[in-house]
């Protein structure tokens, strides 16, 4: 009998574990889908709300992208922490969810700038300041509230299902977006078609809202809600007490931050590699990261899990340093093998096609090259060129107006596309190790009356500025290298320098004053 | 190793302190050689964000080490 209620209770505890992690992970998961739809979107946005010629809407263009990633992040962090903090984990993490999915759909319903012009831009930069608030207040949210239902021990494992939530939702992101495009037709996406993942949105929202809606408040809040301890002023208490704002300081500059690069390295400036300096085409660009996202992914549970037994100090370490020491190798490889320098042209097989149209005072030529490989790699290199027909306007065109415009493709063969497939999954995989611990790691460093504002902020300075600027700096960093305009740069790699100085400063801080035996304390 | 993580700290005060001159002096520099749009947004970017970010946190965690508030941590 006694054995029989024993299997029922521990059936039940294992039914509520499951409803605790399906319940939390699935909200974050659409915040990370919503917030990435935006930026893999960018470059469509830009042409619909953020018209190259008018310069207050490209300014605004490119504030909306990085400002909520990096400035507006770390707002909501603290807005919402507070917040949580104040009144409990569960009802933040659900006003941040609606917030969230109602700026997204509300960017899928926006009228572009040719319809009711400068009023469109300033609506979504003011939608995408929304998304990067609530997405601030979220993380931190279900990471808290996932640890404090979590037992002793456990803990790396229980909250390593919300470290999958920022892979998978980008991978959601992606193979959206190239499901309907590949559906509908590149035409028809860049027309109307990139509104329906933003629009799907409310659907999915709707659904983790009423999830969530069932859920009860973390146990540990509760209890401290009732015997009337929390906090008063969780901001002050977390930043201004010398105590917390030195565990604030070693979460950051120890942890967070090295995680941050290591994080945008391994997925968005792989992808964002593979199709700027290896020209390699989109849909196999994509395909070369969703795919190794995929296979990655389970390794966050297993590092998560893991982090419970040796501790979480360790595996972030390990995991930063192995980055810094193979990012340069890794991306070598990549280079070398989709460098068209290092492959023999099949001279046969290329084909030139040239097309004129004539569209009102232009017309336009379209000369089209495609090259053969004896690897089996492709290229297709399309050049657009205007010339205004009659002679006045040509005169007056300005230099840079009559350049062409130039696309590269690279169509990898199946081996080095593959072999590509290994080298970014060697990268999600250092991912895994320094983000699967971490959500552990931040919740057992702050107490719980404190614990929302307290870990929120460090983790968004360090994955929303520190690695939120990766593309940005490291573009800068190539770029830097380019002797002329014309000319390509002389150190495709020079933009890894970024993540490898942060990385290798945060690897000795870590190393050095991150202690490893938070891995089966208790958080009270 | 308490030693240690003391005297670091003085490095990482010092390099917090340090990277204030040198990144002003390199947007100085860059933003004359080409006054672009997109110069003035990166470096503003750097100048107003990730700059105080990284001088605040390092030279605050530099004194704490230095002063033994990382000795132990548990």
């Amino acid at each position: 009998m006694a054995q029989n209620v024993t299997n029922v209770s521990q059936t039940e505890e294992v039914s509520s574990t499951r409803r605790v992690i399906a319940a939390s992970s699935v909200g974050t998961l659409i915040e990370w889908y919503d917030f990435y739809i935006f930026g893999t979107l960018a470059k469509i946005i830009s042409e619909q709300f953020f018209p190259k010629d008018n310069p207050t809407a490209a300014l605004l263009a490119t504030l909306a992208t990085f400002a909520a990633g990096f400035v507006v992040r770390p707002f909501g962090a603290l807005f919402f922490g507070r917040l949580g903090d104040l009144i409990g984990r569960k009802y933040t993490f659900l006003v941040t969810l609606v917030i969230m999915g109602g700026s997204t759909f509300a960017i899928g319903l926006v009228p572009g700038y040719k319809t009711i012009g400068f009023v469109a831009p300033a609506i979504v930069f003011l939608l995408r300041l929304l998304q990067g608030l609530a997405l601030g207040g979220e993380y931190g949210g279900a990471a808290t509230y996932v640890a404090e239902h979590s037992p002793v021990g456990k803990r790396g494992f229980w909250t390593s299902w919300i470290q999958t939530t920022a892979t998978v939702g980008l991978f959601l992101a992606l193979g959206i977006i190239l499901i309907i495009r590949q559906t509908i037709g590149v035409e028809a996406f860049t027309d109307w078609g990139w509104r329906i993942p933003f629009i799907l949105s409310a659907f999915l929202v709707g659904i983790s809202i009423y999830i969530r809606m069932k859920m009860s408040e973390s146990p540990l809040f509760a209890k401290m809600k009732k015997e009337g301890k929390t906090s008063a002023n969780p901001l002050a208490e977390s930043f201004k007490q010398k105590g917390n704002l030195k565990m604030v300081l070693i979460a950051l500059l120890g942890a967070t931050a090295g995680q941050g690069v290591v994080w945008y390295t391994g997925q968005f400036y792989a992808l964002s590699f593979l199709q700027n300096a290896c020209n390699v085409e989109f849909v196999q660009s994509n395909l070369i990261i969703s795919v190794a996202l995929v296979i990655g992914t389970p390794f966050f549970i297993l590092f998560g899990s893991l982090s419970d037994k040796i501790g979480r100090k360790y595996i972030m370490m390990a995991g930063m340093l192995i980055a810094v020491l193979a990012y340069r190798p890794i991306y070598t490889i990549m280079y070398s093998d989709a460098n068209l320098k290092n492959k023999v042209e099949v001279v046969e097989k290329k084909e030139v096609k040239v097309k004129a149209d004539v569209k009102g005072a232009d017309s336009l030529i379209t000369t089209v090259t495609i090259k053969s490989f004896t690897d089996g790699t492709t290229f297709k290199e399309t050049v657009k060129k205007k010339f205004p027909i009659d002679p006045v306007a040509k005169a007056a065109l300005a230099k840079d107006k009559m350049k062409p415009e130039t696309k590269k493709e690279v169509t990898l063969p199946q081996d080095i596309f593959y072999k590509m497939i290994g080298l970014v999954l060697i990268q999600v995989i250092f991912v895994t190790m320094v983000y699967g611990p971490i959500a552990a790691f931040l919740v057992e460093l702050f107490p719980t009356r404190i614990r929302y504002t307290s870990m929120s902020l460090p983790y968004h300075i360090g994955n929303g500025v520190f690695g939120g600027l990766v593309p940005l700096i490291s573009t800068r960093l190539v770029e830097a290298t380019r002797p002329a305009a014309d000319l390509p740069p002389a150190d495709p790699l020079a933009g890894l320098w970024y993540p490898i100085l942060i990385a290798s400063v945060s690897f000795v801080i870590g190393s050095l004053y991150i202690s490893n035996k938070t891995n089966n304390m208790d958080v009270e | 190793m308490s030693a240690i993580k003391r005297i670091f700290g003085i490095l990482w005060a010092l390099m917090g302190v340090g990277i204030i001159p040198l990144v002003i002096k390199q947007a100085m520099k860059e933003i004359a050689a080409k006054p672009s749009e997109e110069n003035w947004i990166f470096w503003s970017i750097v100048i107003v964000v990730l700059m105080p970010i990284i001088a605040f946190s390092l030279i605050t965690f530099g004194i704490f080490a230095l002063k033994g508030e990382y000795d132990v941590i548990e």
